[in-house]
């Protein structure tokens, strides 16, 4: 069975190849356009998708020596994402399927994230807990199975990743704020300030909306007509870093008493994250469960998760028209069909 | 009201300007947000959707632009992440601009003025100290 995936849901292009299971290649585009456009920085357009996608699935291929006759299952990304970089994707794979005769899977964005888990070689078992934190989402959700997804909490403002790239900025350490704050937050005393964890009425929910605001009003208290001595920003940096992997965690630990659950799977760029991975290493050390957190290259948007959702959904016989329409939000109750 | 300028001094003074603002808007307003970080433009939209029974309302900054719809169809973008302005087209702003059934809310949309239709709400977010913010809401039309 060969499986190509496409996403193009946000800022990066992504193509896959999915091989009898196994990744042969997984192509991203911010890494891929020195080669292709000699180091031109890709605007965030549909533009920009438009421009490389082609070429990307062109590579695809030929990296893993196939014609796109060989292919079996065309997918791509449907939604959630800016409908306009969404359609490139997607009305691509509908082309290459309608002209072809190759099965066409469209994949939730958000089903690709939080079964990027059985890209790995240990995979999570159901059911599981999955955790997603990225810089557009932040969600708990319980996984029962490959079609029952049970939403515990998501962000009602804020999401995990925004709330570093921001807060990097306030302290004026430049984009992307993860790895700024994990470097500086590695040389500070994350106890020595204490910025509030938000609690919510709805259990399960998560804010970094009053967390950002925090730090704010900490550096207009102290630093309003001074710079920031490199000390107080790893300070900061490690407090701030503490008070959302608490936020975070706190969570979790809760689910798990309230879920019997096999294992826990983290996903999203925040994954990425030591101090978050140590932390849940430790919870689920602590629950005898397995955590699963994807190699670095499935944690950010990429098109291998896509194309591994799309052969679970077709394991499982689900069918999808040629009719399927992009869209841009997450729907209120369920994930797909 | 042309111009009205507030003093918030907590969550429910911001509420209560919500509330007023949301009652006031018609489908096919545009409406300019302005304030640094942390000044308040997210929480403000946010709590003028809740009047209009959307509860998902969050921050665009990654998505640029969030979909939502209650008794209101709301687009709410944010130019934040913008660098240059024929991203903006390329997303497909003027489509977004000319649904006469939604409301627009842009938050940095100082960033690229030019863009945005003359006739318009603009609300500015400004700290005055650590426990007060000022708004002032303008309504600009077509002269």
């Amino acid at each position: 069975m060969v499986i190509l995936g496409i996403e193009t849901s946000c800022d990066e292009t992504s193509v896959a190849v999915l091989l009898e299971e196994k990744v042969s290649v997984n192509l991203i585009s911010s890494q891929y356009f020195h080669e292709l456009y000699g180091g031109v920085v890709p605007e965030l357009s549909s533009r920009a998708h438009l421009q490389t996608l082609i070429p990307l699935i062109k590579k695809a291929l030929q990296k893993t020596s196939i014609s796109i006759n060989d292919v079996d299952i065309i997918a791509a990304t449907a939604g959630p994402g800016l409908i306009g970089a969404l359609l490139v994707g997607l009305n691509v794979a509908k082309g290459i399927s309608y002209s072809s005769g190759k099965v066409f899977i469209p994949v939730n964005h958000i089903e690709g994230h939080i079964f990027s888990g059985f890209l790995m070689e240990e995979k999570p078992s159901f059911p599981f807990l999955c955790l997603v934190v990225s810089g557009g989402h932040t969600l708990l959700l319980l996984v029962e199975d490959e079609l029952r997804i049970k939403r515990l909490g998501v962000t009602i403002d804020d999401s995990a990743g925004e709330a570093f790239d921001k807060t990097a900025k306030m302290l004026g350490l430049g984009y992307p704020g993860g790895p700024k704050i994990q470097y500086y937050a590695g040389m500070g005393n994350r106890t020595k300030i204490n910025f509030p964890v938000a609690r919510l009425n709805d259990k399960y929910n998560f804010s970094f909306s009053g967390l950002k605001t925090s730090v704010l009003r900490y550096l207009q208290k102290n630093y309003a007509d001074s710079e920031i001595p490199k000390s107080d920003i790893a300070d900061i940096a490690a407090a701030f870093q503490e008070a959302v992997i608490k936020a975070l965690t706190a969570n979790v630990r809760k689910a798990l008493t309230d879920y019997k659950v096999e294992s826990i799977s983290m996903v999203g760029g925040v994954a990425a994250n030591v101090s978050l991975r140590e932390k849940m290493q430790s919870i689920a050390n602590q629950h005898k469960i397995k955590l699963i957190i994807p190699a670095n290259e499935y944690c950010g948007d990429n098109a291998a998760m896509i194309a591994c959702r799309a052969l679970q959904l077709y394991k499982r016989g689900i069918k999808y028209s040629l009719n399927y329409n992009a869209f841009p939000a997450l729907s209120e109750k369920v994930f797909i069909h | 009201m042309n111009r009205v300028e507030l003093k918030l001094r907590s969550i429910e003074d911001t509420r209560i300007a919500a509330e007023n603002l949301s009652a006031k808007l018609v489908d096919g307003d545009i409406v300019m947000l302005n304030g640094e970080l942390g000044a308040g433009k997210t929480f403000f939209v946010k709590s003028i959707c809740e009047f209009w029974g959307i509860k998902n309302a969050g921050s665009p900054s990654f998505s640029i632009v969030n979909q939502y719809s209650g008794r209101r169809k709301v687009y709410h973008f944010d130019f934040y992440r913008i660098n240059k302005i024929e991203e903006l087209f390329d997303i497909g702003i003027e489509e977004y601009f000319a649904d006469k059934s939604a409301i627009t809310f842009i938050e940095w949309a100082d960033r690229f003025t030019q863009i945005i239709p003359n006739h318009h709400y603009r609300v500015d977010l400004s700290f005055i100290n650590l426990s007060e913010r000022k708004m002032v809401i303008e309504k600009r039309e077509n002269k």
